[in-house]
């Protein structure tokens, strides 16, 4: 029986499962909520507080996973979703959308360090 | 395929899979779509990102759009599907470590308590201007 | 001996199929007498005996042990044996084969598709060197047997696979008795098999064949809990695909 490559996806999605299960609704809730009905500081996402944020190192990790682990966890799902719903050509539609997911992940790494440090 | 030979005359029923048939798989479903809503802000993120690449007018002109309703309406939409991911994640992951002697709803309240640890401190830390 | 009042009936629509004649299964509908401590097999038996000797059903201990008596019983998968027509009243009680088998006759399915993936996980201990009766007992602690206790449970009542949708949508998935009595024998002290199975857990219709829907463990009459077998051997399995498979072969024997 042939080995399956699942386990590189897998982890991928773990890592992007737990890290959602932690911070995505607050990270929601503050970008996409509080902060655009003003119920926070009128600072608080400031170009400037953002773009040090973005500027640091530790904050261009933060980005990068945040960002990149929600794709491929994300991504994951979504087309084991559509296999159960009965898409045939599984593999290749996982690879295809793995694929982009990886291709968004060099956008983003490319933006973070295009803005400098 | 293996040593057993199929009895000869069967009938298969061949309907498709009913993901709406019991309680069970409609909870899996939810649970899966919030798929959805996970690449979508990622995506968003990801187009702020972009933004702020570009210089500040185009960063103050993204976060004015989120003001929208349509944004605000979205975003609502997103973190409710966040909060079932949290919830829902931490029901299933118990499951997916080793045999042990720790109950498996232990470790998922342990798994919302840092999930809502995690959340006041990233609050807090935007708030006092230390990090985000 | 009180009198008899107008005798309660339950219905009972059980579905039917006879390979010689038909193309496909039908219904028949029963009025079966009921009494509030009739398990559905009880009404089964009934109908074999006083209203239709051609119903044909596997049954044996009545007692949720053996595993013969699996069957939709509307809609859920469960044992014949284990589910009581009261908490069915009024009815009607609706009775077919279990899902994602082929049915030979009736509520009687082939379990081959089962037996073999079965055999292909080895449900058998596979010790690091040959052991002989001269070797004495192989002995385990009380501890180590707890272990693997819950998973030794399992009555192949094949319940989990008429729950579980990845059976239905990909045959050829182990599914999740095999793959819990896999773990079972992984996990026993007396046991260091996992490279001899790891071929079956690490394919795509192994371990990876699950997406967790976790309606297995749900309806399992043993609280075997296969899904949570399945789901902590993706992690063994990725373990194994990065080359650390060493680490999962517990070390030999009871002191």
């Amino acid at each position: 029986m042939k080995r399956s490559n699942e386990p590189i996806i897998w982890l991928l999605f773990g890592a992007g499962g737990m890290l959602s299960a932690l911070v995505a609704p607050v990270l929601v809730l503050i970008t996409g909520l509080l902060v655009p009905l003003g119920l926070l500081p009128k600072d608080t996402m400031s170009y400037q507080r953002v773009l040090a944020f973005a500027q640091n190192p530790l904050g261009k990790l933060v980005l990068l996973a945040v960002i990149s682990l929600f794709l491929f966890h994300g991504v994951h799902r979504f087309v084991t979703t559509l296999n159960d719903y009965g898409l045939r050509g599984g593999h290749a539609t996982m690879a295809l959308f793995v694929g982009v997911a990886t291709l968004l992940t060099v956008v983003t790494a490319g933006l973070l360090i295009g803005i400098g440090f | 395929m293996g040593r057993h030979q199929a009895v000869a005359k069967t009938y298969r029923r061949t309907q498709p899979v009913d993901w709406g048939r019991n309680v069970h798989r409609r909870r899996y479903m939810r649970r899966e779509m919030t798929s959805v809503f996970l690449i979508a802000y990622a995506l968003v993120l990801l187009f702020g990102l972009w933004r702020l690449s570009q210089g500040e007018a185009a960063f103050d002109a993204w976060r004015a759009s989120l003001g929208h309703p349509l944004a605000l309406l979205g975003h609502a939409a997103i973190f409710i599907a966040a909060l079932y991911q949290t919830i829902s994640w931490f029901q299933v992951m118990p499951r997916t470590l080793p045999d042990s002697q720790v109950k498996p709803a232990s470790i998922t309240r342990a798994g919302w308590a840092a999930a809502a640890v995690v959340s006041v401190l990233v609050l807090a830390l935007v708030m006092l201007g230390g990090g985000k | 001996m009180t009198a008899q009042a107008s005798q309660r009936t339950i219905r009972i629509e059980a579905m039917r199929f006879h390979p010689e004649t038909d193309s496909e299964p039908s219904w028949k509908t029963y009025e079966v007498p009921f009494r509030d401590d009739m398990s559905v097999l009880q009404g089964l038996q009934y109908i074999k005996d006083h209203l239709d000797g051609s119903l044909t059903f596997r049954w044996s201990c009545r007692m949720a042990i053996c595993g013969s008596c699996g069957m939709m019983i509307n809609d859920t998968p469960q044992l014949a044996c284990h589910a009581f027509l009261r908490d069915y009243m009024p009815g009607p009680v609706r009775v077919e084969a279990l899902d994602n088998f082929p049915v030979v006759r009736d509520l009687v399915i082939d379990q081959t598709p089962f037996l073999n993936k079965l055999e292909a996980v080895k449900p058998w201990l596979i010790p690091k060197t040959e052991r002989t009766p001269a070797d004495g007992p192989n002995r385990q602690t009380p501890a180590q047997m707890q272990k693997y206790q819950a998973y030794a449970q399992c009555i192949n009542c094949l319940l989990c696979y008429a729950a579980c949708p990845q059976i239905g949508l990909k045959p050829d998935f182990a599914g999740p008795a095999a793959l819990a009595l896999m773990h079972r024998y992984n996990i026993d002290s007396r046991d260091q098999g996992w490279p001899a199975r790891a071929e079956v857990a690490n394919a795509e219709d192994g371990v990876w064949g699950c997406t967790y829907v976790g309606v297995c463990s749900e309806v399992c009459p043993k609280a075997v809990d296969p899904a949570h077998a399945i789901n902590q051997n993706k992690a063994n399995s990725a373990l194994d695909y990065f080359g650390l498979g060493k680490l999962l072969a517990p070390s030999e024997g009871a002191k």
